[in-house]
């Protein structure tokens, strides 16, 4: 068992966990933030997408452990506030880019952090690119027309 | 899965064939060994641990020595369980011919695995289970050149 | 009002799936949870000698080992099929025994044979590890040519060559005839490829036992709560039905993976009886990949006969399917009743004549994924009419033309009676959204860049809302397949629906509410919908086979015909007029050509405070309907997709997608088109990548996202989604149905396309580049040999 500390949606979090705590289930089971989702046991479906020092991070990749003293965001936190959606979640919705909503967090998560990016590098988020940017992203549902849709709206969005 | 190959041997031939009956030096030239028990004179049990891929086992098994034609071939059974990673088994015909003072060893195995390893490695166990054999046998060699 | 029929209203459920607030199973925590892992067979064939659970039961916070004789000791039933199939020769088919975990003998590699309790979900899985399983291995089959081989290894006692049953549909002797008399045969073998339907949330159940109720709950990711319970009280014995409350929360995703009632299901909730904890399992993706049904997997010889007027004049096939290791709940109907029907296509056919074998093989058992019998039918029947129009030299759209149905109703020679439709329609306006007087143009350009540019037609009819109950019931489904529903509205006007349907990403949260605003023209914000809960809704056959528009709205639909006739009564009685003059709008009840109105909210208050209602009327307003549907709806259209395929690499490149969907009535086109972008992308994923594979052992090859290709967002386009609709006749809302349609239709269309770009017929899905690169050598090959 180790203590790790770390503050998560900009409140300051701490356990005790076994050494071999993945962060997801860390964020799932430890802080009942269960937003971050887990579709697959090989790293392959970005459900579990997180923010680590704002960057995205597929959270069954990382231990507890190796997040101590990060700064972490959830789907939970992404939204200024309560009552507000952040511009990429209200472009989801605008553009019906979810259905069972499973996959969603961690399109969204890794939505943002790729128009960060983008943005970043003076780069523009074309559909071809948004499309390559989505490989570790996994949905089921929506043939991912309105998926693309979605990020390249909530780009513009963001970037209002 | 079928897998052969050749290699060539410092060493006679009746050290050849005596060496691959030896725990001690199969014990050190098999990749992972851990355990290695004679159990009667054509059969020994083994811990070996592997990675295949993702996915990291250890495997507790029987091997048997069939066929036994001193000292020019043998076939060696194997099988072995890995928990919930799967299990393992195989079988090798091996054939040793005498080239001067060295030894040419050329083997035939099939090899079967299942359960997980399988499911989340099969692309990968071609090439692991190729590159675990190159491992024997040139251990087998360094184990030769050493006694 | 802007909320009713046919209106893109945005979804209300999206908001706490955006905000991370959906609740799924895995998400639901219970006082007291203990944690159960699977011990499962690594063999796909095996008798289990002994199990020595010693160590497991010693390993810390572990609860207990439980195995399959003290399953069946406790007199916990077989899992069953509820589709009873008769062979040819009058004989039922051969139902092997299905224990929840394995007594005697393992029949695929993940069969379970003892569950592991214990506290925390690493200890259980640990312990899982430390079960040690003794098994005499047996000799194994993965597919159906080598389990109908001679001398193969026999997987249940009771079917002999492994055959399950051998059925026939259609006219025989009058399809052979036509057959021998056509002025031109094709004649194609066909392979549907075995897919994983992978929803992204994994099966979850958390079962809880209440001692002191004698009660049970169980929280799981299914599509029909309702049907689970009743299977696990009536069939499995693990409960009495008013004894089990089953709860499916947010579900995932399904794609019929979550329509059965798995073997861990039943087993969690049978443990947390046993051990008085509650159990929570949740699959791995690996245990998904090896434990839920998977789809398709056929293999069939087809014969289509021509007049010289390139009219079909007979149409014979033989199917052999897989239904795996044991028969799982609809596995028997997929290949039949939902597949043979649909052989006569768009087309009118005289003579139709299938039979098909079914086999058991050790693998996971297979059954309904998203289109069930009839993405097979229309891969089959499509692919052929492509070939037969480059066959006999014809335009492969007008060929079709030639044949379409275009008087109804249509009675099939295979059943159905197809009862509205306009091919035509949709087939042209699928040729001007694709631009296919341009393709030639297309095709020059690309062929200057070194690409084969292909174009494939895919006219794709199914059979949705399957009905009646009576119908089917002769047929051999077990259970009838009406909906019913229940409409509350409470003493302040505002509505709550209770369905027996299942949202799992349909949206039916908002569709269901735009039905209800459109007839009492209020905001959807006062409508609430109430689904998955067996405790609030009184029974329902749940969400599969496209069927909660054509059937569960229908059934709305009825209960808002007496809660409409209800409230009319009681305005007409306060407001002293006629209910003839009554009118229902803008969140007003009021008299026709007057000023006298209610408010919809004074109506409501009325009923429930009884004041001063009509003589004999009952207080209240709440009215339930059972919708049992008169005939299947028949959703149709014409799917074009265009490729480039490089020639060098095989690598195809969909550069166009179009669709013309006829679905009927539409509630909501923004959900409709979700919905066939998504069938679309799974099609798309059968044609080009997802290919489910076992070795000759029976171990599964695809068992990860590393080796079983999901479609992602770089391979697939945008689609080019159009609507041409008929009304449905068969049901009050003239609906059809949108959720199958995309899968059904897509697959033949893109490999039509792909062999006509690279002029070679020979090609089996998935369509990877290794075998478009052979298939294009193929024929280059055989043009150098010319
Ligand atoms: S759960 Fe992390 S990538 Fe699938
Ligand atoms: S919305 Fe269901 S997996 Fe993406």
């Amino acid at each position: 068992m180790t203590k790790v500390s770390m503050t998560v949606n900009g409140k300051a979090r701490s356990a005790e966990v076994p050494d071999n705590t993945l962060l997801v289930d860390y964020i799932r089971e430890n802080l009942r933030l269960t937003g971050t989702h887990v579709g697959c046991d090989t790293s392959q479906c970005g459900a579990c997408v997180v923010h680590v020092d704002g960057q995205a991070v597929k959270a069954c990749t990382m231990l507890a452990v190796s997040a101590q003293g990060s700064d972490i965001t959830t789907i939970e936190g992404v939204a200024a506030s309560k009552n507000e959606l952040h511009p990429m979640q209200l472009a989801f919705k605008e553009n019906h880019g979810l259905q069972c909503g499973f996959c969603t967090p961690g399109m969204i998560m890794t939505a943002t952090d790729m128009v960060e990016r983008y943005k970043a590098a003076g780069k523009e988020l074309d559909e071809q690119s948004i499309r390559e940017e989505l490989e570790g992203n996994i949905c089921r549902c929506t043939g991912y027309h309105n998926i693309v849709k979605s990020i390249a709206d909530g780009a513009s969005k963001m970037n209002a | 899965m079928d897998m052969s190959g050749e290699y060539r041997i410092e060493a006679s031939i009746d050290q050849v064939w005596a060496a691959i009956q030896n725990p001690d030096i199969l014990k050190a030239a098999i990749p992972g060994c851990e355990e290695l028990d004679k159990t009667s004179d054509t059969e020994m049990s083994a811990k070996v641990s592997l990675k295949i891929g993702p996915v990291k086992a250890k495997f507790a098994g029987e091997v048997e020595l069939q066929d036994m034609i001193e000292p020019t071939s043998l076939k060696i059974q194997g099988e072995g369980k890995g928990g919930i990673a799967g299990f393992a088994k195989g079988g090798a015909d091996v054939q040793l011919a005498a080239d001067g003072d060295e030894t040419i060893l050329t083997y035939t195995a099939k090899a079967q695995v299942g359960g997980k390893i399988a499911q989340l490695g099969s692309r990968l166990i071609q090439s692991t289970a190729a590159k675990l054999a190159d491992k024997f046998f040139a251990n087998l060699k360094d184990q030769l050149a050493n006694t | 009002m802007s909320e009713g029929i046919g209106t893109r209203v945005l979804r209300k459920e999206d908001k706490r799936f955006l905000t991370g607030k959906g609740r799924y199973t895995d998400d639901i925590v219970e006082p007291n949870q203990a944690y159960a892992a699977f011990v499962r067979s690594p063999h796909a064939h095996a008798e289990i000698n002994g199990i020595d659970k010693s160590a497991a039961l010693a390993m810390e916070g572990v609860v207990d080992v439980l195995d399959g004789h003290q399953l069946t000791g406790d007199e916990i039933g077989n899992i069953i099929c509820g589709w009873g199939i008769t062979s040819k020769d009058g004989t039922p088919m051969n139902m092997g025994a299905w224990s929840a975990l394995a007594t005697a003998k393992v029949r695929y590699v993940g069969d379970a044979v003892c569950v592991v309790i214990a506290d925390t979900k690493a200890q259980a899985q640990a312990a899982a590890e430390a079960v040690d399983v003794d098994y005499n291995v047996l000799p194994a089959v993965s597919n159906v040519l080598a389990s109908m081989a001679d001398g193969a290894p026999q997987i249940h006692e009771n079917a002999p060559g492994n055959q399950i049953f051998d059925w026939e549909i259609g006219l025989k002797d009058e399809t052979d005839a036509a057959l021998a008399g056509a002025a031109h045969t094709t004649t194609m073998d066909i392979t549907n490829n075995r897919l994983s339907p992978n929803p992204m949330e994994p099966r979850s159940a958390v079962a809880t036992y209440n001692e002191a109720e004698d009660h049970y709950t169980l929280y799981t990711t299914s599509q029909n709560p309702h049907v689970a319970r009743l299977v696990l009280s009536a069939f499995y014995n693990v409960a009495p039905e008013h004894k089990l409350r089953v709860i499916a929360p947010d579900v995932g995703g399904g794609f019929g993976a979550k329509i059965y009632i798995y073997p861990e299901e039943i087993t969690c909730l049978w443990a947390s009886m046993k051990t008085e904890r509650s159990i929570k399992w949740t699959s791995t993706r690996s245990e998904a990949f090896l434990t839920d049904a998977h789809g398709r997997d056929h293999v069939s010889t087809a014969t289509m006969g021509f007049d010289a007027n390139n009219k079909i004049v007979g149409f014979k096939v033989n199917t052999k399917a897989n239904l795996g290791g044991y028969m799982s709940l609809f596995s028997s109907s997929v290949p039949t009743y939902l597949y043979a029907t649909l052989l006569s296509g768009q087309y009118n056919i005289p003579a139709v004549y299938a039979d098909v074998q079914t086999y058991y093989t050790n693998t996971v058992p297979v059954d309904a994924y998203r289109g069930a019998g009839r993405p097979e039918a229309s891969y089959l029947v499509e692919r052929m009419m492509e070939t037969a129009a480059r066959e006999l030299g014809v335009d492969p759209g007008e060929l079709r033309r030639a044949n379409f149905v275009q008087e109804f109703p249509h009675q099939t020679p295979v059943i159905m009676a197809y009862d509205s439709g306009d091919f035509a329609g949709n087939l042209d306006q699928a040729k001007a959204a694709a631009d296919v007087a341009g393709f030639e143009g297309r095709k020059a350009e690309a062929a200057r860049r070194g690409k084969l540019r292909g174009l494939g037609y895919s006219n794709y009819i199914e059979a949705c809302g399957i009905a009646p109950s009576a119908a089917v019931g002769s047929l051999g489904a077990g259970v009838g397949l009406w909906e019913s529903a229940e409409v509350r509205v409470n003493p302040v006007g505002t509505i709550e629906i209770l369905t027996g349907s299942h949202s799992h990403g349909q949206g039916h949260e908002t569709t269901f509410a735009q039905l209800v605003s459109d007839r009492f023209d209020l905001p959807t914000d006062n409508i609430q919908i109430v689904h998955g809960d067996t405790d609030k809704v009184q029974f329902g056959m749940g969400t599969y086979g496209s069927r909660s528009g054509a059937v569960g709205m229908s059934a709305i639909s009825k209960a808002l015909d007496k809660v409409e006739a209800k409230v009319k009564k009681i305005a007409a009685h306060v407001l002293e007029a006629s209910e003839d003059d009554i009118v229902i709008e803008g969140g007003e009840v009021k008299v026709k050509g007057t000023d006298k109105a209610m408010g919809w909210h004074e109506v409501g208050l009325s009923a429930y405070t009884a004041h001063n209602l009509p003589e004999g009327m009952e207080p209240g307003l709440k009215e339930g309907a059972f919708y049992d549907p008169t005939n299947f709806t028949f959703p149709a259209g014409c799917y074009i997709c265009e490729v480039e395929v490089d020639p060098k690499t095989g690598v195809t490149e969909i550069v166009q997608f179009t669709a013309s969907d006829d679905f009927g009535t539409i509630i909501n086109p923004m959900i409709v088109e979700g919905q066939v972008h998504g069938g679309i992308a799974q099609g798309i994923g059968q044609a080009l990548l997802e290919h489910a594979v076992y070795d000759d052992d029976g171990q599964l090859l695809s068992g990860s996202y590393m080796d079983y290709t999901m479609p992602r967002a770089d391979d697939l386009p945008f689609y080019n989604v159009n609507h041409h609709s008929t009304e449905c006749p068969g049901n009050p809302l003239g609906m059809k149905g949108c959720g199958e349609a995309g899968a059904i239709g897509s697959p033949p269309a893109v490999i039509n396309a792909i062999t006509s770009a690279i002029g070679n017929n020979n090609l089996s899905m998935p369509a990877t580049p290794a075998k478009v690169w052979a298939a294009i050598n193929e024929v280059s090959a055989a043009q150098a040999a010319e």
